[in-house]
């Protein structure tokens, strides 16, 4: 059926297998917190201003995010060994495109209300810098196992921040989480309706950034 | 010299690579196909409803919207100038007047509700647009639609005005969307168009 040559990961030898493990909690661990691609690497901050106002959207957006970066750095590394040097942004672009669009299609024909809301964001994943990040500088000198934690990885960082942003803005901007309004948010509390406009993400990212940032600064020091 | 040395091998692995994923979107595609014309007949549906005085709940599921449109909406007749009708007693008692156009990236269609004088706007619904988020695609939002039930339909000149903030109204006017003002100048362009003829047909028909 498939006329790309697919090569299977294999087995490492019983000594790799602890190296193996920590591997993985590294790019855990990069993905989440050391390297994280929005208040490290700033990346995809395009989509986390844009769709950050209302949380289910966020979530979302994430759910998608986070497939695309996964099964892209997944392919890439399969196909890593065939792919020649010179075209490979071409074939990466190729297969980012196939995972996002393979979303916003699912999203028109089973869930049209969300494919509304999130309007043109869920085909700009495929411009969004973490994901070819991923591929470029991991996915295609490593093997497809940890590529794929890897790209996860990356995108549940992403994940992490924007649905901070998001609770933040609608929790401030709505009075609701969500969609449900919360106690001592919804009636007494005075909406700030700057929260839901595009500029309350730019004030909620840079607080989160500058937060994140201040905690980490420590332990970048201290490296040599 | 081994198949990867070739200088034609890139292009053949692009040509291979494309048509493998291709080949997987179309099938997709072609699957989902029917769910997707559904979903966008529902959502015409649900913005005739929309722009017509009917009184209807926020949230109507989209059988509910279908169901409504077949029990109470009339398909466009020859004297109704294109526009859906609401029928009530045997009369016509409001037309959905579908619009479509250019708009800054993409077309937008949309309805205009008219109500049995045949001049006076009951609503505005979009439900299809591509247009700039925060900018253009304000369009769709209330602060922008409810401008315009009660507006009246010019007799003369232009027959609605779409003008920038800050500018006084007349009977026949709205303002813009400040910062779309692509969006806003083709909206108001196609709208023209659809009001000039609809406002042309009637004065034949009187």
């Amino acid at each position: 059926m498939s006329a790309v040559p697919e090569k299977k990961p294999q087995a490492p030898p019983p000594a790799k297998k602890r190296r193996k493990k920590s591997e993985t909690r590294t790019a855990l661990a990069e993905g989440f917190w050391t390297n994280n691609p929005v208040f490290r690497q700033v990346l995809g901050i395009c989509s986390a201003l844009a769709v950050t106002n209302l949380v289910l959207n966020t979530l979302v957006m994430c759910l998608a995010l986070t497939w695309t970066t996964a099964l892209s750095c997944l392919t890439v590394s399969l196909l890593r060994n065939w792919t020649p040097h010179r075209i490979r942004m071409m074939v990466q672009t190729l297969i980012i495109a196939f995972y996002v669009i393979l979303v916003d299609l699912a999203l028109k024909a089973y869930w049209p209300d969300m494919s509304r809301n999130l309007g043109p964001y869920v085909g700009l994943i495929i411009t969004n810098c973490i994901i070819m990040g991923r591929c470029e500088a991991f996915a295609r000198s490593h093997i497809p196992g940890i590529s794929f934690v890897d790209g996860m990885a990356s995108g549940l960082g992403y994940s992490m921040i924007l649905l901070l942003v998001a609770v933040v803005r609608e929790l401030l901007g709505m009075g609701s989480f969500l969609g449900i309004p919360v106690p001592g948010f919804s009636g007494v509390w005075d909406r700030w309706i700057i929260m839901v406009m595009p500029p309350g993400a730019f004030f909620t990212l840079a607080c989160l950034i500058w937060i994140f940032r201040s905690a980490s600064a420590g332990r970048e020091e201290k490296k040599p | 010299m081994s198949l990867r040395d070739r200088p034609w091998y890139p292009v053949l692995y692009m040509f291979v690579v494309t048509a493998f994923f291709s080949t997987i979107l179309i099938g997709f595609s072609r699957l989902t196909r029917d769910r997707v014309e559904v979903n966008q007949q529902v959502a015409f549906e649900r913005a005739v409803l929309q722009v017509l005085p009917l009184d209807l709940p926020d949230k109507i599921s989209p059988p509910e919207v279908h169901r409504l449109f077949v029990e109470r909406i009339a398909a466009p007749t020859a004297e109704s100038g294109g526009a859906y009708l609401l029928m009530q007693d045997g009369k016509p008692a409001a037309f959905a007047l579908p619009v479509q156009g250019q708009g800054f990236w993409d077309m937008i269609r949309g309805v205009v509700g008219i109500g049995a004088d045949r001049q006076t706007i009951t609503g505005i619904s979009f439900y299809e647009q591509n247009e700039t988020p925060g900018l253009g695609a304000e369009i769709v939002q209330p602060p922008f639609r409810s401008q315009f039930p009660g507006k009246s339909i010019a007799r003369t000149g232009k027959p609605l005005r779409i003008l920038p903030v800050g500018t006084r109204l007349g009977p026949s006017d709205v303002h813009a969307v400040t910062g779309a003002t692509q969006t806003s100048t083709r909206l108001e362009r196609f709208l023209e168009e659809a009001l000039t003829r609809w406002r042309a047909e009637e004065e034949r028909s009187e």
